[in-house]
């Protein structure tokens, strides 16, 4: 187990190095001038000879190939993620301002979606065949068949459109200065129809997962020895069946963890939402660079993250998983 | 405690028990054992109502029927009145939860005792039947198939149950852990009320004082354990012991004929049984008391064949044959064994009628044999010695076959042919039309006995009397000889009276075995009693004189 995780942990080294480099050597591999690539055209509008030989010096462009990788890494390591002309801030300064709205919303219909598709799921497959089994089955695939941003759009429409009870945009409503628990409940307000569309949305790979694993766990030996036991009806199907029936699902959400920082672009878009997502989009539009390469670095090192706190967490949750190597 | 009647188990079509009955009482030890595919585990399962199956019948657990109960008072039952020691497969327990919680559970789910005090009384349990305290937090899959099966006994006794029933407790364990369990299983308090289900003897004679034998989804036989394994009365109960590797029996190990089959009416195991009759196919015998014991059978458990009372025989002033009582079962060998002279081969010869007694009786199935006519030498044929000299040296192979059909007058000449080329199949001689038509005396002399054994069969006789068949033979053509005539009773369910000098061949050939001496039996018993703890000082002589591969190490003991 300790040789294995040594071994894990040096595989993720080595991937990191390589996000690192990628993401240094592309801009550099472009064709043209180097800060082109690395600031886009429209900043190059706002270029001065003095600026540019400071930008020069900064990127060590005048430098070999790897004396201006060791500083893009000590640059990074300062938490220099470069500026960003469109926003005229430093990048990092503009992620960190979308990262929480991201995080609250996608984080949020994640555990959510994970949630309500485990216990769906684990209510389904305890009645398989049903008539309630089969109707859960048939409403959550067609659900599963409309792409988040048009649920969102069906919600906007009926819960801020035609009902009224929910605001239409944004994270929080502009120029209110409210603070306490009217702050909160209104942050809870916005972000309750983008958390329900992306729930929703996401709602049956969980659901399908849990409901299969959970007819195949019903068979096994063990769930005829709960039965012996006398034990009750939730007992047996919680804590025997659902314990084991979601190990699956947990799986994949803990690699879906690390894609929440990207954020939900439609969705975002959709409730104009002032996360990554949007954040993204913005930065496609005006081209701004430095801005993608640093949402880009902190996915991957997110996904990365992610990954390795799954491979660490998964033997406490599948016992077997740590004897199997 | 528990009271079963007419159980009716079946998954579909497939009818699985097949009206059931079985007692037990508060305490009472008792196995059930057959074959895979018997219904054993379904008759556990549907003690606890856990069989996901169409059932009719009762179950009655102290008075009450458990299919009249409802759910949630079933569920007080299980694990509290009646648990099991489930069948250690893969999985029976929980992979994802550490064992001293899950014997703990059914304590803290049924509210026994608290939380604390539930993982308290698991360790002890767990401690009891010996699993190191230090793997008490492991998952199953971390634990051997010994210390698994551990758990399981301990979660199966951890709410104290009135009735335990244990799933094959002994089958996947290795010899020493088996012997260490087994030990533990057998001392666990008596009070308990045991239900062993269980393919294997051994595991029924270890944990059980009762036994029942389960067929076809009937108890066809049920008694003390003991008494049953010694004595099997129903034709299953033999086969199943006979089919059995252990180290009581000294008989060689004989399969069963056919194989199960489902569903057969009437008896479940008359198309394998060799003493079937009509009756068999039609009617489903009920379980009857007979000699002390419970069997259910159309004709009474194993039926005697033959048997003689106090028959003697003299010749002038020699008492050849001196009181002899003796009597051999459908489908068994009897051995006689002796030194020449003893009389053995006087006795064959009254038998066959060769020489007329001075004294006592011959009974067939009961029937005294009075004058002998066709009928009895059609039932009753003999083999001898030296088969070059009991065959005609004038008639071909198959000439010789057919003869005994011609005497008796059976079938036309055309269906005698037939006959004879099947049997001298049966024998393992080849049917090719060159050696049908030779002579004896081409022949050697393990293919002449086959043809001497071929004649004796081809009336399909019940009773075969073999006068020393493997003394004019080499060992190794003997050795098939016998193995022969073995298949022959597994198959027909031939009876044998095997008369022979040589109790190392009767100890791998009979059932029983007869010592005669001086006109006399001084002794008789089953192969494996006369063996081990001869009683007589002349079979003890006979058994040290008996052939061996370490003769001197034997001498140098004594």
């Amino acid at each position: 187990m300790l040789v294995t995780g040594k071994r894990n942990l040096l595989t993720y080294t080595i991937a990191f190095v390589f996000i690192l480099a990628l993401n240094f050597l592309l801009p550099r591999m472009m064709p043209g001038d180097p800060l082109t690539a690395i600031y886009g055209d429209e900043a190059l509008v706002a270029m001065t000879p003095a600026l540019k030989a400071r930008l020069v010096a900064r990127f060590a462009l005048d430098q070999p190939l790897w004396r201006q990788f060791g500083a893009y890494i000590a640059a990074l390591f300062r938490g220099d993620l470069g500026w960003s002309y469109s926003f005229n801030a430093p990048v990092l300064k503009v992620i960190l301002g979308a990262l929480p709205w991201t995080l609250l919303v996608v984080g949020t219909s994640l555990i959510l979606s994970t949630i309500l598709g485990i216990v769906l799921g684990i209510e389904s497959g305890w009645r398989r065949g049903s008539k309630i089994d089969r109707a859960m089955l048939a409403g959550l695939m067609s659900l599963n068949g409309f792409p988040d941003f048009f649920l969102g759009l069906v919600l906007l429409v009926v819960f801020g459109v035609l009902l009224g009870i929910a605001p239409l945009s944004g994270a929080l409503t502009p120029y209110s200065s409210l603070s306490g628990q009217a702050l909160i409940l209104d942050v809870l307000k916005h972000m309750a129809l983008p958390v329900a569309a992306l729930t929703i949305a996401h709602l049956a790979g969980g659901y399908l997962l849990t409901r299969n694993t959970m007819i195949t766990v019903l068979k096994a030996p063990f769930m005829l020895t709960a039965k012996a036991k006398g034990l009750s009806q939730n007992v047996i199907k919680y804590r025997h069946a659902g314990r084991n029936s979601m190990l699956p699902v947990l799986t994949m959400t803990g690699i879906s963890l690390g894609r929440v920082v990207a954020g939900a672009l439609f969705v975002e878009l959709v409730f104009a939402y002032p996360g990554v997502g949007q954040l993204t989009y913005q930065a496609l539009l005006s081209r701004d660079y430095p801005v993608i390469q640093g949402v880009f670095l902190m996915m991957a090192v997110s996904v990365l993250v992610a990954n390795f706190a799954v491979d660490l967490l998964y033997p406490k949750l599948d016992p077997r998983v740590s004897h199997a190597h | 405690m528990l009271e079963i009647r007419g159980l009716r188990v079946s998954y579909g079509n497939d009818t699985v028990l097949n009206g059931l009955d079985l007692d037990l009482a508060d305490g009472e030890a008792l196995a059930i054992i057959g074959e895979s595919g018997a219904g054993k585990t379904t008759l556990g399962m549907s003690i606890m109502r856990l069989a996901d199956a169409g059932i009719q019948g009762s179950i009655r657990f102290n008075g009450e029927d458990i299919f009249t109960l409802s759910d949630e008072q079933m569920r007080e039952i299980r694990w509290n009145r009646i648990s099991m020691l489930f069948q250690n497969v893969n999985n029976v327990l929980n992979p994802v939860h550490r064992v001293l919680d899950q014997v703990a559970e059914p304590i803290v789910e049924h509210k026994l005792r608290s939380k604390g005090g539930a993982l308290d009384r698991a360790g002890e349990l767990l401690t009891r039947f010996g699993l190191p305290t230090e793997r008490f937090s492991a998952y199953p899959h971390q634990l051997s198939g010994g210390e698994q099966q551990r758990v399981l006994l301990a979660m199966a006794l951890a709410n104290d149950p009135d009735l335990l029933i244990m799933d094959e407790p002994l089958s996947s364990l290795d010899v020493t852990t088996r012997q260490e369990l087994g030990e533990l299983l057998r001392n666990i308090d008596g009070h308990r009320a045991k239900l062993v289900i269980t393919h294997d003897l051994d595991t029924a004679s270890r944990l059980s004082e009762k036994l029942a034998v389960l067929y076809g989804g009937r108890i066809v036989e049920t008694g003390s354990t003991r008494e049953v394994l010694i004595n099997p009365r129903h034709p299953y109960t033999r086969a199943l012991i006979r089919a059995y590797p252990n180290m009581t029996t000294v008989k060689d190990m004989q399969g069963i004929k056919g194989r199960m089959t489902r569903p057969v009416s009437g008896c479940p195991f008359h198309p394998r049984c060799t003493q079937a009759m009509e009756k068999c196919s039609s009617e489903v015998p009920r379980l009857n008391q007979n000699h002390g014991r419970w069997v259910a059978c159309h004709r009474g458990g194993i039926v005697t064949l033959l048997s003689v009372v106090n028959l003697s025989k003299q010749f002038n002033l020699l008492k050849a044959v001196d009181s002899v009582s003796l009597h051999i079962e459908a489908g068994e060998t009897l051995a006689l064994v002796g030194q020449s002279g003893s009389g053995k081969t006087t006795l064959a010869k009254i038998l066959m009628g060769l020489y007329t007694p001075s004294k006592g009786g011959i009974y067939l199935e009961g029937k005294k044999v009075e004058k002998r006519e066709k009928d009895f030498y059609r039932r009753v044929q003999m083999i001898f010695q030296n088969p070059g000299e009991s065959l005609s040296h004038r008639l071909s192979i198959l000439e010789l076959v057919m003869e005994p059909l011609e005497v008796q007058g059976i079938g036309t000449k055309e269906e005698r042919r037939e006959k004879a080329i099947q049997t001298i199949g049966e024998v393992e001689l080849p049917q090719t039309k060159t050696f049908l038509n030779t002579y004896p005396h081409h022949l050697s002399g393990g293919e002449l006995q086959r043809v001497a054994i071929a004649r004796a069969l081809v009336l399909d006789p019940d009773l075969l009397i073999a006068d020393e068949p493997t003394a004019f033979l080499d060992a190794g053509i003997g050795a098939k000889i016998l193995k022969l005539m073995l298949n022959l009773q597994e198959c027909r369910g031939l009876s044998m009276l095997y008369i022979t000098h040589d109790v190392a061949a009767a100890r791998k050939m009979s059932d029983r075995i007869a010592v005669m001496l001086d006109g006399l039996i001084i002794e008789e018993g089953p192969s494996s009693e006369i063996v081990a703890s001869p009683r007589q000082s002349y079979t003890k002589r006979l058994l040290a004189s008996a052939s061996s591969l370490h003769y001197l190490d034997k001498t140098s003991v004594k």
